[in-house]
Parts: structure tokens; sequence; C-alpha cells
């Protein structure tokens, strides 16, 4: 499964949100991965997931897959879209 | 998020008692102090039973003129060069009136303070109520600092928690977590890299300040541990004299814990998880134990990490910093062409 996101907080995808998104993945058996301009790397490593430099207006991409691959997609869009990682 | 979602208390059964030592004998006091502030006894030991049991230190001035309807004669009482002064401008009745007045109440001792000798009428009435007068050379203010600290580490709050103290690097991180985790295991691993051991087990925690959590270990164990599958060793004779400290103030507290999958371990370390211990906050750190981790490294960087902190150096916050401003740089002038 996939979905596209943009990120839409002030400092984007920074230390805190980083850490917000692989405990999150962490939280699920399926592999989760993260991607922007076509750069992929696994969203369970905090380092990974700064290399990124996903910073506000970014789109992204959330690739997930495993047996619970929807309940991780649907956390990590509450997280990214519905929450903008509690921040603004 | 709230400051506050980030305590996480140190469950209640890693806690023995919480009791305050309710007193001090005259005689702990002179045995513990006469060598530090020369403390001589004047006339006999007579109330060397009587209990001191607060911190404050009174000196009778006031009651010395008349007034005894607010007298906290219960405390040490330090007559000083005030004192002496004025008792010398009385005529020798009311002088002796006053004087039996005030020792009439049950006083634990009196300290004259600045070398001053006692008139014989002073240690006549003294020695009718059974009061040990001492004598010091040094003046009022220094003994009253100098007492003051004393009776406050012995009245502070106190409590005794189920765990190991190690000074590492000069950290002292206190060790907790369930019986047979591990503990012992790793304060071992500590003290045979070169740390120091305070108390394995067991550990005193006192409040000496504000904001000081001081440790150290129960007199009876000393630095003695319990290994599992070896039994009782003596620190000291094993690893020799420098592998042991006395008692080191609490600057991390290091949680040991099995590997949980519901727990969230810390990532980052930019919002740094706090305990509670007496009302004083300390940095809290948790770790998973997991076959083949490597925990003695992991506790010496986290007491090197601290240290850091201490210095002014937080390494999340900075690489967050930096990120976020060299992300603002390469957006900017997105914004301008826009």
């Amino acid at each position: 499964m996939k979905k596209k996101f943009t990120i839409r907080n002030k400092y984007g995808i920074h230390a805190r949100p980083a850490g917000q998104l692989v405990k999150t993945a962490s939280k699920f058996k399926s592999q989760v991965y993260i991607s922007k301009n076509g750069k992929e790397v696994n969203a369970k490593s905090i380092m990974g997931v700064l290399m990124l430099e996903a910073g506000q207006n970014s789109e992204v991409e959330i690739r997930v897959e495993g047996e619970d691959e929807a309940e991780a997609l649907a956390a990590i869009n509450d997280l990214i879209d519905v929450r903008t990682f509690d921040e603004r | 998020m709230d400051k506050n979602d980030n305590i996480e208390k140190i469950p209640q059964e890693y806690f023995i008692d919480a009791e305050p030592e309710p007193f001090v004998t005259v005689r702990d006091l002179y045995e513990r102090n006469r060598d530090r502030v020369s403390l001589e006894v004047i006339n006999n030991e007579a109330s060397f039973a009587r209990k001191i049991t607060e911190k404050e230190i009174h000196r009778p001035a006031l009651a010395l003129s008349g007034f005894v309807k607010v007298f906290t004669y219960w405390r040490i009482q330090i007559i000083g060069n005030t004192e002496i002064e004025y008792l010398k401008t009385l005529d020798s009745e009311k002088r002796y009136n006053v004087i039996s007045t005030v020792l009439g109440f049950e006083i634990p001792c009196i300290i004259i303070t600045s070398q001053n000798k006692p008139s014989k009428e002073l240690v006549d009435i003294a020695n009718q109520n059974k009061i040990t007068l001492f004598s010091t050379p040094f003046s009022t203010t220094t003994i009253v600092q100098y007492l003051s600290e004393y009776l406050e580490t012995i009245f502070a709050p106190q409590v005794i928690v189920h765990g190991s103290l190690v000074d590492v690097y000069g950290v002292g991180l206190l060790i907790t977590g369930r019986s047979a985790v591990g503990k012992s295991e790793l304060t071992l691993a500590l003290i045979e890299r070169g740390h120091q051991l305070v108390a394995d087990d067991v550990v005193h925690i006192k409040k000496t300040a504000t904001n000081v959590l001081q440790g150290s270990p129960n007199e009876v164990l000393n630095h003695h541990m319990e290994i599992r599958g070896l039994g009782i060793i003596d620190v000291r004779r094993m690893f020799g004299i420098r592998a042991i400290r006395g008692k080191k103030d609490i600057d991390v507290c290091i949680k040991l814990e099995k590997w949980n999958d519901e727990h969230e371990y810390e990532r980052i370390g930019v919002d740094d998880e706090t305990t509670e211990i007496l009302g004083v906050r300390i940095p809290l750190i948790v770790l998973p134990l997991l076959i083949g981790k490597n925990i003695t490294v992991i506790a010496e960087v986290a007491a090197m990490n601290h240290k850091l902190k201490q210095h002014g150096v937080n390494a999340a916050k900075e690489f967050d910093e930096n990120w976020i401003a060299s992300m603002k740089e390469k957006n900017e002038p997105k914004k301008g062409s826009a």
C-alpha cells in the first residue's frame, strides 16, 4: 500500500516529528518506507528519515508492506495529515 | 506535549521506606563535631542524653532580656558576644534571676562561642539544671553555619531505594529496575571498567539541598555485593580502594527493563524524560535489555551525554536546530522567486 502526503507543519520532519513517525511505524509488524524525490528509506530508522530532509510543503510517499499494512497506513495518515505531527 | 507527561514515577515497590531520623542526642552532636569546631565540655555531661529534634539553632538574647513567652528552648542555644556583654550590664540579682529563668527550661545544651568564658554563676545554674555547656573558639556565625549544615543533613528527608549507585566519569548513575533484571551485573561490569561503586542493591538517598539527592551505602552492607551464582563479594578487597566511593550526588536514573514491545523507547533525546525522588526531578533513561546488547557501554555513554549536557552541549537539540536552519536556507530562495 502506498500513499502520498504533503508535509504541512512549519519545520517539516525534523527530529521530533521524525521520532513520532519512527515510533508510530515501529508499532507495526509491516515494513514501512518513506520516500522523497525518489530516495526511499526505512521509516523505522530515525537517521534515515532525517536524511530525507522533508521540510515544509515537501511531498513524501509512504509505502507499507505486511500483514497489518492497512492499520499502519491509517496510523501514519493520522500522524502526518490529521495531527500534522502535533505541530503547526 | 505538556512537560508533565514526561515524568515517569519510579514504582513504589522500589522504595523501602521514607522515615527521616527523628533526633540526634547531644552526645552525637558532640562526638561527631568536636574535632571540626573544637567543642569542649565546660561543666559536665549532664544533658548528653537529651535529644535535638530540629535543625534550627537559637540565640537566647531576647529570652535573657526577660521575654520567655516565645522561647524555642528545645533547640541548641548559642551564647555569643551579644549575650555575654548584655549579661555583664545587669546587676547581680537581676542577672541571677534571668539566667535561672532561661536555664529553667529543658534546654538540650548551650554553646558559648568566640572563646568567651562563662561566669561561675552561669556554670552553677547550668549544673543545677543539668545542662551541658560547651565552649568553642569559633564565632557565632561560623558555628551556626557549621551546625546548621550538619543538622540539615541529619534531618534531611530521606528514602531507601532498591537499586545501585555508581559514579561513572563523575556522574552519579542510579540504576533501578525489577528484581533480577540485572542491576548488580551492570554495576559489576561498570566497576570492572574502572568506575566507582557507591552502593549496590540498597541506596540510602538524602535530599541534602533543594535540588540535591545524595546517595550512600547502607552501613551494614557497605561495599558488598550479591552476584547471583557467586554469592556475596567484597568489592573493596577485590577491586581495591579506588573502586569504591562513600557518597555521591545522584545525577541520572537508569531504569533497566526487559524489552517491552509496548514501551516506546527514546529515539531522539530532545525531550528529556524525568523521574522524581523526594520531590527532586532527575533525568530518567529507560534501557531495554536485549541479548547481545552491551548495556555497560550504553550506561557509560549515557553518563558522558549527561556530562556534555551539563557543559551546554545537547547533541540531539543542536542537530535538530541545525536541521531546521538548513531547511530554511534551502527553502528561502524558492519563496523569493514565487
